[in-house]
């Protein structure tokens, strides 16, 4: 077995992990970062990609609304190519407590979280389908990020500063001597080689699976799943996040990003992080509480539904989850469970991922005998080369005339155009060309799956109709000489297949069934991919059907 | 006032007004625009799962009494499938096959597809053909998309087939960007174009010793029977087309051989028309609202064809909440119980999903039936995959389904 040996060992590669790896790195202590499966594979990729002003927290959790305030300012600082500035309100509907509006503002106050009341008038003008029997409306600095790109922003810088960042690799055992945890022997999901990994320390920031990661050490950690289910629907009816001012429930946000606006969410406790369930229930409260806000919400084309298990540390017994803090909290095993050598990076959120970082390498470093100060709050993070470097969706420019706040497609449309790429667009609907597919697949994208989250290809309308079948090819052209054969190559059409399908089935109705049989006359019909199921297997440096990795979705 | 207004312009519709029109009948197809035909593979699959078609037709009436083959009856199928061929063939464009030996022809994945009748320009890649040890090439242009001959290669030598890869360099045309299917096909009508990509295909001939060659189907849109031959002429290898993603070229062939026979015998083609309700007078349907052009518009005929199509079609129509809807006439539907029996848990699942085989149940005449077996409406007759009770994907039988089913109603 291949032993390698560092300082610190990362395992998760969400934006808390890529964020400890970045910091350490940018400290000088050495580090691995492991993930089982690709960047944000697990809660970081399947959010609604809000970033908080801290408005939601301000009245049952005042210290997440304090630290998502200031993260807030930083982030947009550091990596304004993720952050879109939509802005934020939050609204008082028929439906709402009237009482609570004064309340909301005074807490935000007590926090800092800026507001500003603005008439109802000015909401309308600003966005026109909102419902105009909205009562009273806040203004909050809320965004929307792209928390897949931050993420990949983030590995690149700590990579630059020489983490070692490992994904497809799966811890199998925490080593133990004595009370001490001394490393790890993961598996490398492409190979099935196994590695040890020696360490000073271990820190576990796997997130809602801390859990089973500490369960390895023999400590027990008790995270909360808690399910949150998130609808996207194909049109941007607003360009402002739009939450419900009131106490945080379900489907109260709608977050538009990218091509899209998102509704969400649902906190439902679910025993497991890799089973749970999309049920047609919740589908429908989030569509009725769409309504509410915008009026003819149901008519809009759902393109996919998802959920993502939110990592909540459960500290005592507390009555609702909802009502667990959701704050983070760092745990050092060594005073808490009598276990020295790991740390667990536990609950949070993105938005406070930086600050989760900064305060866990702090107690590292310390105990390290580093003394560099961090510096993650002023380092602008660098672009990945898959993205363009040209639609940025903010200028960094003090003239907020000068600053182009939306993300829109019109702007990759006139990029595309500029460059007489029509012709290569590989994925219609989300605009990817081939240069940017060819580009994610030689930064080492292991399945199609990998290549959605870094360019988006298969996220819109048609749902990967055309995309799947263009980007298998292109990555078969490309890795055929580095041993990716015909018949992995007909795997991942399969696996992925199947990825989007248990995304899809909870939204078919309207044009988006229409859209999916289509699809299945394509597949199955016009291409007869399962004619080749027999000439289809896991390998060639893609990762498919590892249990490690696939989430058993329960068939709502 | 027409004698039949037939509501659909896909194969099913256009075989039945066909078949009015025949009948000295003043017929008009009104459309909401092209059928599924523009997606599909451009051949005709009768019933895929089997070797041979006819047998499999004949159990399946047995076992299923209700699908759609079984209401129409044997001879139906065979007649309406060779009026179909005979007006191909009268327009130059001969469907190959027989009813008792599926074809295998490859697929734009490389997979090897079974089909009862296929366009002269693909008949060459039938699979026994190219097991005859003889050097295939596949070849395309690398500024399509929609079409990659080296999977297709590898997956062929996977099954036996010496196939190779091989990209060509696309002759001037004065054209930046966007190399559709549609577009690289009306390129290859053009003499000039085509004599450019002869003159590669012969080269690699020479240096390979292919006896065959497979291209994408974009050799031409309005000649292809001659595209083929004169490509053939100059590489010195027979030469197959393979469907490729949608926009189908061979599928607007057939669309376009069909609308041409149709006007050619009298029939109007209304299309941009879309029906949203019917006028009934007890089991009579009077009267048809088609709304266009921000108006609304009343047809009237003595009989009618549903040909609307189902789910992919756009004939049915599926709300948030999980409702079906026959959205012409919105006749009676057969749909799985609840929402929840939709879907299976695979997205490729063999036996595939129950909400694709909702549709219009009808009579042994066609005709729409409600739940409880009583006739809606004497004057209108059902076809092609708006029908109810089967999976015209899965049990590819799509297209046979769809010119049995419009050339009976257009006979009754």
């Amino acid at each position: 077995m291949q032993t390698i040996s560092t300082d610190v060992l990362v395992i998760g590669g969400g934006a808390t992990g890529t964020g400890c790896a970045l910091d350490l790195a940018m400290r000088g202590i050495r580090c691995v970062l492991v993930e089982k499966g690709d960047l944000t594979h697990g809660t970081t990729g399947r959010y609604h990609g809000l970033l908080h002003s801290g408005g939601r927290y301000v009245t049952k959790d005042p210290q997440s609304a304090r630290e998502c305030a200031q993260e807030n300012a930083i982030l947009r600082r550091i990596m304004p190519h993720c952050i879109e500035q939509t802005s934020g309100f939050f609204v008082i509907t028929p439906w709402d407590d009237e009482s609570y509006g004064d309340v909301f503002v005074a807490n935000c106050h007590r926090t800092g979280v800026p507001v500003q009341e603005i008439s109802v008038a000015e909401m309308l003008r600003r966005e026109p389908l909102l419902n105009p029997r909205i009562s009273r409306v806040f203004e909050v600095p809320d965004a929307s990020a792209d928390s897949f790109l931050a993420t990949h922003s983030v590995a690149l810088a700590a990579r630059e500063y020489g983490a070692d960042i490992r994904t497809y690799h799966n811890v199998i055992e925490l080593i133990r001597v004595g009370d001490r945890v001394v490393g790890a022997v993961v598996e490398d999901l492409r190979s099935g080689e196994r590695i040890r990994i020696d360490c000073a320390y271990v820190l576990n920031a796997a997130g809602a699976w801390a859990g089973k990661i500490a369960a390895l050490a023999g400590v027990t950690v008790t995270v909360v799943p808690g399910k949150g289910t998130m609808v996207a629907m194909n049109h941007r009816m607003v360009n402002t996040v739009v939450n419900r001012c009131k106490l945080p429930s379900d489907g109260d946000i709608i977050v538009p990003i990218h091509t899209v606006a998102v509704i969400g969410t649902t906190d439902v406790h679910v025993p497991d992080p890799d089973v749970f369930g999309i049920e047609p229930e919740e589908i429908q409260f989030m569509l009725d509480e769409g309504e509410k806000l915008v009026p003819g919400f149901r008519q809009y084309r759902a393109l996919r539904a998802w959920a993502g298990v939110r990592p909540l540390y459960k500290d005592k017994d507390v009555a609702s989850d909802r009502d667990i803090p959701r704050t983070f909290k760092l745990l050092d095993h060594e005073e808490r469970d009598g276990v020295s050598g790991i740390f667990s990076i536990v609950g949070g959120k993105w938005t406070t991922y930086r600050l989760m970082a900064e305060q866990t390498v702090n107690e590292i470093a310390r105990r390290l005998g580093n003394t560099q100060p961090c510096r993650t709050a002023s380092e602008v993070l660098p672009i990945p080369k898959f993205e363009h470097t040209r639609h940025a969706t903010v200028t960094v420019s003090p003239d907020p005339a000068a600053q182009t706040p939306h993300y829109w497609l019109g702007k990759p449309l006139a990029l595309v155009e500029s460059q007489h790429a029509a012709g290569d667009l590989i994925c219609e609907c989300e605009l990817v060309t081939r240069d940017r597919i060819q580009a994610a697949i030689d930064a080492g994208a292991h399945n199609l799956d990998d290549i959605r989250r870094d360019v988006r290809m298969g996220m819109g309308p048609c749902q990967g109709g055309w995309c799947i079948y263009r980007t298998a090819n292109i990555l078969y052209e490309r890795r055929c000489a580095d041993g990716l054969s015909h018949v992995h190559t007909n795997e991942a059409i399969l696996h992925f297949l199947q990825e989007r399908w248990k995304g899809l089935t909870p939204v078919l109705w309207g044009d988006q069934l229409r859209q999916a049989r289509l699809d299945e006359l394509i597949y199955y019909g016009v291409l007869g991919i399962q004619r080749l199921r027999a000439l289809a297997e896991p390998g060639g440096g893609l990762v498919t059907q590892h249990p490690a990795i696939a989430t058993e979705y329960v068939q709502a | 006032m027409y004698d039949t207004i037939v509501i659909g312009a896909g194969l099913a519709g256009l075989m039945a007004a066909i078949g009015r029109a025949e009948r000295g009948e003043k017929v008009m197809v009104l459309a909401k625009g092209h059928g599924t035909t523009h997606w599909t593979t451009g051949c005709l699959d009768l019933f895929a799962e089997v070797d041979d078609p006819i047998a499999g037709i004949i159990q399946l009436t047995d076992q299923r009494p209700h699908h759609p083959y079984a209401l129409v009856g044997l001879t139906m199928i065979e007649q309406g499938v060779a009026r179909f061929r005979a007006i191909c063939e009268a327009a130059g464009y001969p469907m190959v096959g027989n009813f008792n030996r599926n074809l295998l022809l490859p697929t734009a994945l490389g997979a090897l597809r079974p089909t009862a009748f296929a366009p002269a320009t693909m008949i060459n890649g039938d699979a026994r053909q190219l097991r005859d040890g003889r050097p295939t090439l596949i070849a395309s242009f690398g500024v399509l998309r929609d079409f990659f001959p080296p999977l297709i290669a590898a997956n062929l030598r996977a099954q036996g087939i010496a196939a190779e890869a091989a990209l060509l360099a696309l002759p001037p045309t004065g054209r930046q960007h966007d190399f559709s299917p549609v577009i690289l096909a009306r390129m290859f009508d053009q003499p000039d174009f085509r004599a450019r990509v002869g003159e590669q295909l012969a080269a690699f001939v020479r240096k390979g010793g292919y006896a065959r060659i497979g291209m994408p189907a974009i050799l031409g849109l309005k000649h292809p029977t001659e595209v083929v031959r004169d490509l053939q002429n100059r590489a010195g290898a027979l030469i197959f087309e393979i469907p490729t993603l949608p926009t189908s070229v061979a599928g607007m062939r057939l669309y376009h051989i069909l609308e041409n026979a149709l006007l050619s015998l009298g029939g109007r083609m209304q299309l941009g028309g879309f029906v949203q309700r019917g006028e009934p007078l007890k089991e009579t349907l009077v009267a048809v609202f088609s709304e266009a052009a921000a108006r609304e518009q009343r047809h009237t005929a003595r009989r009618w064809v549903l040909a609307t199509g189902g789910i992919l079609g756009g004939g049915i129509r599926a709300t948030p909440e999980g409702h079906l809807r026959e959205t012409a006439l919105d006749l009676p539907l057969q749909t799985p119980d609840s929402r929840s029996g939709w879907f299976a848990a695979r997205f490729l699942a063999e036996q595939g999903h129950p909400v694709f085989q909702s549709g219009v149940r009808v009579d042994r005449s066609l005709r729409p039936l409600d739940a409880s077996g009583r006739l809606v409406y004497e004057n209108v007759m059902v076809a092609g995959s708006a029908l109810a009770g089967f999976d015209p994907v899965r049990e590819g039988c799509l297209e046979g389904v769809a010119i049995a089913t419009g050339w009976a109603a257009g006979q009754q």
